[in-house]
């Protein structure tokens, strides 16, 4: 098990003080150590914004990271270790919905607020125990960005699917059958393809056979890429709404301007969108590690954090009676009201975020290159929505 | 007018060149040699990153054709190395099981290295036609396509050609009917089956440059084709390449059609089951002529 206490700031700045302990858990090794890596970021630059103010109550944030590996017994075992032997008051962090789900009922029975930051799937929220939060949106609320859009501006009278079989594909589809039910839009077709597959034009054919307004598409980078590539070879056309797969950087390098009009949901923090606290973040945050673009993790991560210190805040200086502390924290952050870089963050009954809305992307071509540009909701937009043209009408 | 049907038998009957190309392969090593080799499909890999690289270096057409030789030497030399040090010291044990073991174990190995190589992100061989549609009669389809159909198809007269008319091609095929009898009449049967494992690694290796360019580069693409060959050889009839030529187009048609009719999820299952249908009804395959070799 690999954990590491690391102190912030200088010490003298809180000198006779006992530092307040915060648990941060995250992949920091193994296969998704990048995006654990990211996270950590997100988390140094809140607590070092936090300790250069002079913490709270005059005493040091410290936070003791625990590395969850990406497994949940070891998640298990890292979380027990931060609660009984680091005696942290919030655990924050996260990362794997399989590690949180199991992290999630530890921390419940220890009685130690557990603040999920990323991780999609509803059942750590769902099951409402007392102690879970997450502080970014659930699987559906993702997907949602792109009903609303769909439901409020374009409106299609026709849909189709095109999904990876698999949960991750099947979730999705759910979400956006009910939305076509909903505002009545038909869908001409429910069809599949595996992870590895590489030849889609039985399944493009059939698509252009029929002319779906809307195309929903939910798979990985490689089976994305393809299907935007064989679009054009078939001469197909229409809205792709995707997710993931659609916005990597290796799917832009794959594909070059092909990735034109492809849309899809993000949390990304970027410049390119209309808001000063996002703004604000990203410049902190390349200032901060060598220029280094912030990731959707980073900002998850961020706000993550901001949220605990928060609640610390206002719960009142701790007194060094655990239990109790970790119950006045509990309370302080169900009353959660904060504007951070995913938007406001309020939580529902069972700890769940309900006021971030992830906004809509779409590929857009400048210069002839492919930019992601969010142009839903209206007040973060930077660029009108475009509808993707025939492709020999297409001039870059 | 375009027809969905015939747009259908179109994509399957393009498929189905490239699956040719990769299956002709593994059937002439299999039916020369004796020798089931599962990282025939990674050779097709070998290919691709050989294509990743030439491309590098010469842009548009000169870098493609290029990649191609580049590919076919590259890989040929590859597979000459791998059946000269690795397949032929356990040319005479009493099993098959050996044989392989090695060769899964190659598919493995091969995979892990070219992650370790290449690294996992996704890329394309450059498509010197940049994925342009084009209209033909009854169906739309990509330049690139219907020039890999048309490439596939002389690849294969030329290697007909060669194996009917050369003298070396046809020491090929006397090896494939009768080793012993063979080397009675004097072949060099450990030159033919260098030569034939030369050969059909540089057609796996073509065969991975136009899959590379129409689909896409990544450490792992060699394992479905790997299992849609032998799909193809075994229903077409082991070592037979009149079979693995027919067999490819089948299986082609048949995905596209049973998934456009039938159902989309079951894709890649239509192949397999034809397979157990063939197996069923004709135990040799369609073109199997038994094993006849003792």
């Amino acid at each position: 098990m690999l954990c590491g206490v690391i102190l912030f700031c200088g010490s003298q700045l809180f000198a006779g003080n006992n530092p307040i302990k915060v648990g941060f858990i995250g992949p920091f090794t193994g296969p998704t150590a990048f995006n654990g890596g990211e996270m950590k970021k997100g988390a140094i630059l809140a607590v070092d914004e936090i300790n250069s103010k002079g913490g709270v109550f005059g005493r040091e944030i410290e936070v003791v990271w625990g590395d969850t590996e990406s497994k949940p017994a070891e998640g298990v075992a890292v979380v027990k270790k931060l609660i009984t032997r680091d005696k942290v008051l919030v655990v924050g962090g996260g990362y794997h919905s399989s590690v949180n789900i199991a992290t999630s009922d530890a921390c419940a029975r220890e009685r130690t607020p557990l603040v999920v930051a990323v991780a999609i799937s509803p059942t750590i929220t769902e099951r409402g125990l007392d102690y879970v939060y997450r502080t970014s949106p659930n699987s559906p609320q993702f997907l949602n960005g792109a009903c609303n859009w769909l439901e409020n501006v374009r409106k299609p009278k026709t849909v189709a699917f095109l999904m990876e079989n698999t949960d991750y594909g099947r979730d999705g589809e759910r979400v956006y059958s009910a939305l076509a039910d909903k505002i009545g839009a038909k869908a001409l077709a429910h069809l599949y393809f595996e992870i590895g597959d590489t030849d889609f034009t039985t399944q493009l054919s059939k698509l252009k056979n029929l002319q779906p307004e809307i195309t929903f598409c939910i798979g990985s980078t490689t089976e994305q890429a393809l299907i935007q590539k064989q679009s054009k070879e078939l001469g197909y056309v229409s809205q792709w709404i995707g997710a993931g797969g659609h916005f990597t950087e290796a799917f832009f390098k794959m594909l070059g301007t092909t990735s034109a009009y492809c849309m899809g949901v993000s949390l990304e923090p970027t410049l390119a969108i209309n808001d000063p606290v996002v703004a604000d973040f990203v410049k902190k945050y390349e200032a901060a590690f060598d220029g280094a673009r912030p990731g959707i993790f980073s900002g998850q991560a961020y706000d993550n954090m901001m949220v605990i210190i928060d609640a610390i805040k206002r719960a009142g200086e701790p007194t060094g009676k655990l239990k109790e502390d970790r119950a006045r924290i509990n309370k302080a952050l169900k009353s959660t009201s904060i504007k951070l870089t995913q938007g406001p963050i309020k939580f529902d009954k069972t700890g769940q975020v309900v006021t971030v809305f992830p906004y809509v992307v779409q590929t857009q071509i400048a210069d002839g290159k492919p930019q992601l540009v969010i142009v839903y909701p209206s007040e973060k937009a930077a660029g009108a929505y475009q509808k993707p043209m025939p492709w020999d009408q297409r001039k870059f | 007018m375009e027809s969905l049907f015939l747009q259908q038998i179109a994509n399957g009957l393009i498929i189905g060149s490239i699956y040719c190309l990769i299956a002709i392969g593994l059937t002439m090593i299999f039916g020369v040699m004796n020798l089931s080799n599962f990282a025939h499909g990674d050779f097709s890999m070998l290919g691709a990153y050989f294509a990743i690289y030439t491309t590098a270096y010469l842009s548009g057409w000169c870098g493609w054709i290029g990649s191609m030789v580049v590919a076919a030497i590259g890989v040929g030399i590859i597979g000459y190395f791998i059946e000269r040090f690795m397949f032929r010291p356990l040319k005479d044990r009493p099993t098959d099981i050996d044989v392989i073991m090695l060769s899964i174990g190659l598919f493995i190995i091969l995979e892990n290295g070219a992650q370790l190589l290449f690294g996992a992100t996704p890329q394309m061989v450059v498509d010197p036609f940049q994925s342009e549609s084009v209209g033909l009669f009854f169906f739309r389809t990509s330049y690139i396509r219907v020039f890999s159909f048309i490439l596939a198809i002389l690849i294969i007269i030329a290697l007909q050609i060669f194996l009917t008319k050369t003298k070396v091609g046809v020491g090929i095929r006397a090896a494939a009917q009768n080793v012993k009898a063979s080397m009675l009449m004097g072949i060099n049967v450990n030159y033919i089956y260098s030569l034939t494992f030369i050969i059909g690694s540089a057609l796996a290796g073509l065969g991975g440059v136009l899959y590379g360019t129409i689909f896409a580069v990544f450490p792992t693409m060699g394992a479905m084709p790997t299992l849609k060959a032998f799909a193809i050889t075994i229903m077409g009839g082991m070592g037979s390449i009149r079979g693995a030529i027919v067999g490819g187009f089948i299986l082609g048609v048949a995905e596209t059609l049973g998934g456009n009719y039938i159902s989309m999820q079951y894709k890649n299952s239509i192949g397999f089951i034809i397979l157990i249908l063939v197996l069923m009804t004709i135990p040799n395959g369609l073109f199997g002529r038994g094993r006849n070799n003792e």
